[in-house]
């Protein structure tokens, strides 16, 4: 049986779907359910890792050193994750302080195509004796080739396993198959798969990719995460233990947790709604949803041209400013037309 | 860096040099070395004033390197001597030999893989042009004797399961496509420059192939297997072993690294290549028990069974080096270790 390691993203992800603005009574809460479910890792912070809380791509309820606080205080067994872009978060005003807090494992994330970014935030976690991960952000966007070099570079920076992100939602199955089995076949550290449900297949993809030789999956309660939402991760264990992985996570132990997550954290259920199937399609990262349709609502223009004409202009995580740019274009052009 | 450091130091590699005939050669001489303040220069500088304050060689030592004012701080007792010179300038730029000068060693090149990737471009350019500068160089000096280009036991590619110690014959090589093995590939074009230069110019070249080491001036930042370990078992965290257990390395210490190197400096023959490490390969697993076991409470050992297995082995054949110049290992793994440890807790260094 294939063992695999199970991240449960609910407590960063899931951040983005409340604009932040997770309380300590919900971090706690979640993460004492998700521990005594058994899943492995916990990972937690505002959505875009720790360091990114911001009036550009918005600001956290809590500050990182007290969410880190509170998910520490309420987990026995499982290991605190956090997510790290270099450029929000710096090794000593954000990293150093939370492996003082206590922080297990350290994601050290970049856009596909710049894994070089994330060298010395690897070097130093890793001379900190924290287990590290690589992780791809918008791995959709580059072909296999470019990220196998690019996983290929943290690994020789000392990450322990490289995490492919599909955050746009844009995967097909057959994506997932032909990028996660190349990937497994040309590194010698584990591969892993981060979902989002723009089109509906977050759990499908999840399944595919651990098929395909993904050691590390990642999910999320109700699917509580940007956008569309994450792999379902209750969903998804369940799946994955029917299919003869083993994912060391108690199913009803999960689904207790996943039934803490609706009552205590969704405000608003994650969905595929038709500006995330959109954005999906136009290979846009999941978390531009509510910005898209703010700003489209402002300029009086359809967020799916907005979603489409961002995919086109290959537009990524932190460039939000553009969102506006392309809504006012697009509202001149309309008025122009007329 | 304390007198009881340097002591220990002196000490290692006065215990290596086993047979000061092979070095007569070196006696009074000039010699250059590139990559000069980095982990072989420091070590080869140990050997060096261990050989003229013992021995009485009177070999003077010039060490070249891009930034070489961080060396005085990591080893004051060498950069405060008068047999040794420093020398800050990019090996690129090398027009002209130092004066004087009759054996050099051409080890320019970090063999950081974290650097290779990030910056591939820079490495392939400070190993190929660096390589291609020093012998212009050495072929227009009146005064040289020898030169001994560095290359690496990376030069073979992977080395078969079945093979106990991969001998300077092999005839394997990396994927030239691959990010991973740029610096590789730039040690091939070097050692093939330097057979260019012997075969046109009857440039005296020898070649040294190093694989593994452990011991003093090796930071513990470097992403190694054995680097790791000693981090993880000094910092009191488990000591983890990534990827499959059963991969086998070997090690050397550098004290021996230092006087190999310049035993075959001395006595190698000019268009032969010498593999430079231990033939004795460890399973990382036993590597890691063997650290653990070296503390008073020893760490935990982690294995955690991450993807498939994928077993490698990086162990050299040396029994060119034993049999043509007599060179043998002297400090075994444990004891290598023993020194490594008393080094970095001793300097804080690594951590």
């Amino acid at each position: 049986m294939s063992r695999l390691l199970v991240t449960d993203i609910t407590l960063r992800d899931g951040n983005h779907a409340v604009a932040h603005q997770l309380t300590t009574h919900q971090l706690s809460v979640y993460a004492a359910a998700a521990d005594a479910a058994g899943v492995a890792i916990v990972e937690v912070g505002h959505g875009n890792g720790i360091g990114a809380s911001s009036l550009q791509v918005g600001e956290a309820a809590l500050t990182d050193a007290e969410m880190l606080a509170v998910v520490r205080a309420a987990l026995t067994n499982a290991r605190m994750s956090i997510h790290v872009i270099p450029g929000f978060a710096t090794i000593k005003k954000d990293l150093r302080p939370a492996i003082e807090a206590g922080v297990d494992v350290i994601r050290v994330a970049s856009h596909c195509t710049e894994a070089d970014i994330t060298e010395r935030h690897i070097t130093f976690a890793r001379e900190q004796g924290k287990e590290v991960y690589g992780v791809l952000m918008m791995s959709h966007m580059a072909p296999k080739e470019v990220l196998l070099e690019e996983a290929r570079k943290m690994e020789q920076y000392g990450a322990e396993g490289v995490v492919l992100m599909d955050s746009a939602g844009a995967y097909l199955p057959v994506d997932v198959r032909d990028k996660i089995s190349y990937l497994a076949a040309g590194i010698s550290i584990p591969v892993g798969f981060h979902a989002h449900n723009n089109m509906g297949l977050a759990v499908a993809n999840t399944l595919v990719a651990a098929e395909s030789g993904a050691y590390i999956v990642d999910g999320a309660a109700r699917g509580f995460g940007a956008g569309a939402g994450n792999a379902q991760l209750e969903a998804m264990v369940a799946v994955l233990e029917k299919m003869g992985f083993e994912t060391g996570v108690d199913l009803y132990g999960m689904l207790d947790a996943a039934d803490v997550c609706e009552r205590e954290l969704v405000e608003v259920m994650p969905s595929a709604k038709s500006t995330s199937i959109v954005s999906g399609l136009a290979g846009v990262f999941s978390g531009f949803a509510k910005p898209v349709d703010r700003v489209a609502k402002q300029y009086g223009v359809d967020p799916r041209d907005v979603f489409f004409e961002l995919g086109r202009r290959g537009i990524v995580a932190g460039q939000e400013d553009i969102i506006i740019e392309v809504a006012r274009e697009l509202a001149e052009k309309g008025s122009s037309d007329e | 860096m304390s007198d009881q450091i340097a002591a220990a130091l002196r000490a290692d590699s006065a215990a290596s040099v086993t047979d000061v005939a092979k070095l007569e050669k070196l006696r009074g001489q000039r010699i250059l070395v590139t990559g000069g303040t980095g982990f072989m220069g420091s070590w080869i500088a140990e050997t060096v004033t261990f050989l003229n304050d013992v021995r009485g060689f009177g070999i003077d030592l010039l060490l070249l390197s891009p930034s070489a004012s961080g060396f005085a701080q990591r080893a004051p007792h060498l950069a405060s001597r008068s047999d040794i010179t420093l020398l800050e300038q990019d090996v690129r730029d090398m027009s002209a030999l130092p004066e004087g000068v009759t054996y050099v060693i051409h080890a320019a090149g970090t063999p950081d893989n974290r650097v290779h990737v990030t910056d591939p471009l820079r490495t392939m350019s400070t190993i190929a042009n660096g390589t291609s500068a020093v012998l212009h160089a050495a072929a227009a000096s009146d005064d040289l004797r020898k030169v001994l280009n560095v290359s690496s036991g990376l030069v073979y590619g992977a080395q078969p399961l079945d093979m106990a110690g991969i001998p300077e014959s092999h005839a394997g090589g990396p994927r030239p496509d691959s990010i991973s093995s740029i610096y590789a590939e730039a040690k091939r074009y070097a050692e093939a420059e330097a057979a260019a230069w012997r075969s046109q110019a009857k440039l005296p070249v020898v070649t040294a192939r190093p694989f593994a080491f452990i011991g003093p001036y090796q930071g513990l930042d470097k992403p190694w297997a054995v680097n790791n370990f000693l981090r993880d078992a000094l910092l009191c965290v488990p000591i983890r072993i990534l990827g499959d257990a059963d991969t086998q390395r070997s090690y050397m210490y550098p004290s021996d690294m230092a006087y190999w190197l310049l035993a075959i400096l001395a006595e190698g023959v000019p268009g032969t290549a010498y593999n430079v490490g231990s033939p004795d390969g460890i399973t990382l697993g036993s590597l890691a028990e063997r650290i653990a076991a070296s503390f008073e409470n020893p760490p935990e050992v982690v294995c955690r069974p991450l993807g498939e297995p994928r077993s490698t082995r990086f162990v050299p054949d040396v029994s060119r080096a034993q049999s043509m110049l007599g060179l043998q290992v002297t400090v075994d793994l444990d004891r290598a270790i023993q020194r490594t440890l008393e080094w970095h807790r001793a300097t804080g260094a690594g951590r």
